[in-house]
């Protein structure tokens, strides 16, 4: 049986798309920040599918303390049971905020969370991904589109926009996928950007002011249940031979913005290397 | 530029070391949070490719501080700039608060505030020009009934920055106290902005703008920044109307927002 670990895996797109890959006979290892979240998904998922092979694990992504704990025991239980093979890496649990907020660390929270957070978990998880010739999907969004970096302020630190935040940090998720294919591709490793589309989950009514709040409220009614993204993401990990694409919206491949270059995905891989203190070459000696 | 900055491990002290090293300033920080520290120094290192020093250190405590005060005379650091962040709030009808926590409050604000930066100013950098910053609040414009112990510690920080700033002028010292409004630092504050509505969300005041204005302006020798208009014309008001009043429109407001913070975060 292969395995699958999904973050933000106990509330909205990540627990239908853990739901439905039990469904298919994954065995998915889901991470949450919430304990009473984790045991309300875990519940939900067994009573839709009394078999499904699902364990949670817990940890808060936006410390990176944490992300480095959960990975060692993610990475202990692969190596008990599934002989250190991950099959899938689904860097899926994201936040909105209203306001500029950090992490312990100082970082701005939606780049945090969105982008870096995947990334170091990535990093952690590498091993067991390239000796199952595994493959990393992010959640992105049609929203990377009509934006560039700011390098010289990637936190937005200066002139702190929430939207911006967002945008941006959906267009790293793209950025990251692209640099992990130049690098691992090789290797067998696949990346890719699931597009959910307009969905109906609570995302924008966590954590958020007023304003954000009530907007998120009316705009969530004209969703898609969380169901229809969870296919697109059980059709790139059922499909035999990994998809050539890179961008993937409702089973099919997308266009993307003309962003997503090599030289841009390089600059924030070495970024974001620094600021998660790691080197993905590394990966490769051991 | 080497700057101080106390309660550097969270909230508006976290950002204001975030302002600094974007700036390129050499930062000692301090915290009783070591864990939060290490990580915020760590942070600011990747970030900013500075050095930064940290030491935990309960400000509170008197043997503390002078451990703190070694480390920094051994290495001889000589300071530019003070930041003192360090600071709680603790809400709630005085009577039925914890009486210690209630002291605390007092000991932390102004105790404290007055040991660092008495004990900093001794090791300022000679020849330099030096600058302070105390952080009040906009609670220290009124009294304030459910935050009375809060507020008159933020209104001792008030009056005392105004006179020290007399004193220290003719020694090149600039003092400049803020008195910002609700700002979301924490998960807790962004609960209790959202019980407050959408004036809660009008009288917040955005962490980095804050942290860049308050550091301009200090070096630009002003000696009171109350960030946001709202704010501002809150507090010409409060100069003009008579205090009882004010306490007492206070008390009205904040009993129907804390009641209401009081069921969402229960
Ligand atoms: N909804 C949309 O229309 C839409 C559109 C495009 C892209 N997306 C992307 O889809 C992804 C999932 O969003 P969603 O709409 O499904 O929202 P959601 O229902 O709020 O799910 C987010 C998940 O992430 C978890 N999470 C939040 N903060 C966390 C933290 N600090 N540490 C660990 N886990 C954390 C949440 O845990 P709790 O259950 O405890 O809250 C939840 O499981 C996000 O990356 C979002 O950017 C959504």
């Amino acid at each position: 049986m292969n395995t699958v670990v999904i973050t933000g895996a106990s509330s909205g797109i990540g627990l239908e798309t853990a739901l439905l890959l039990t469904q298919k006979g994954y065995n998915v290892l889901g991470i949450g920040r919430s304990e009473i979240n984790c045991n309300r998904a875990k519940e939900w998922i067994l009573s839709k599918n009394p078999d499904a092979n699902i364990t949670f694990y817990l940890a808060d992504l936006m410390q990176q303390g944490e992300i480095t704990r959960a990975a060692d025991e993610i990475n202990e239980y692969l190596n008990e049971k599934c002989n250190g093979k991950l099959y899938a890496l689904i860097n899926n649990a994201g936040c909105v905020r209203s306001w500029y907020m950090t992490t312990n660390e100082g970082y701005e929270q939606q780049f945090a969370l969105n982008h870096l957070a995947g990334f170091l978990l990535t990093y952690k998880l590498m091993p067991a991904l390239l000796k199952a010739g595994g493959r990393v999907i992010m959640t992105g969004s049609q929203s990377h589109k009509g934006i560039k970096i700011n390098w010289d302020n990637i936190m937005l630190q200066k002139r702190y926009n929430p939207l911006t935040a967002y945008k941006q940090s959906k267009l790293c998720n793209m950025l990251f996928a692209k640099g992990l294919n130049d690098r691992f591709a090789i290797h067998g490793i696949r990346a890719y950007v699931v597009d959910p589309g307009l969905v109906k989950t609570d995302i924008g009514n966590k954590e958020t002011g007023a304003l954000v709040n009530f907007i998120w409220s009316l705009r969530k009614r004209h969703g898609v249940p969380p169901s229809v993204p969870a296919e697109t993401y059980a059709f790139l990990c059922d499909k035999k031979n990994a998809p050539e694409g890179l961008y993937y919206c409702l089973c099919k491949e997308k266009k993307y913005s003309r962003q997503v270059t090599s030289e841009n995905a390089d600059r924030l891989f070495k970024l974001s290397e620094r600021l998660c203190g790691v080197h993905y070459g590394e990966v490769l000696k051991i | 530029m080497t700057v101080l900055i106390t309660g550097a491990a969270g909230g508006l002290g976290r950002a204001l070391a975030n302002e600094c090293g974007r700036r390129r300033y050499n930062l000692f920080l301090t915290d009783i949070n070591a864990e939060g520290l290490s990580c915020i120094k760590q942070g600011l290192e990747r970030q900013f490719d500075i050095t930064v020093a940290t030491a935990a250190c309960d400000l509170t405590n008197k043997e503390s501080v002078d451990k703190l005060l070694d480390i920094i005379d051994k290495h001889e650091i000589r300071f530019d700039m003070l930041l003192n962040a360090a600071g709680m709030d603790f809400e709630g009808e005085f009577i039925r608060r914890d009486r210690e926590q209630l002291v605390k409050i007092v000991l932390l604000n102004n105790a404290a505030t007055l040991r660092i930066t008495h004990a900093i100013l001794k090791r300022r950098r000679p020849g330099r020009q030096f600058t302070i910053v105390f952080v009040s609040s906009l609670a220290s414009i009124v009294p304030m009934p459910l935050k009375a112990t809060y507020a008159a510690s933020k209104r001792f920080l008030l009056d005392f920055a105004a006179a020290l700033r007399q004193e220290l002028r003719k020694d090149d010292v600039n003092v400049l106290t803020l008195c910002p409004g609700g700002m979301v630092t924490t998960k807790d504050t962004m609960l209790g902005i959202k019980a407050q509505g959408l004036l809660g969300e009008a009288t917040t005041n955005p962490l980095e703008s804050v942290s860049r204005i308050t550091i301009d302006r200090a070096l630009a020798g002003k000696s009171i920044y109350v960030p946001g208009i709202l704010n501002r014309i809150l507090s010409f008001l409060a100069r003009i109307i008579p205090r009882t009043w004010a306490a007492a429109a206070v008390y009205r407001r904040w009993n129907t927002a804390q009641s209401k913070w009081l069921s969402i975060s229960s």
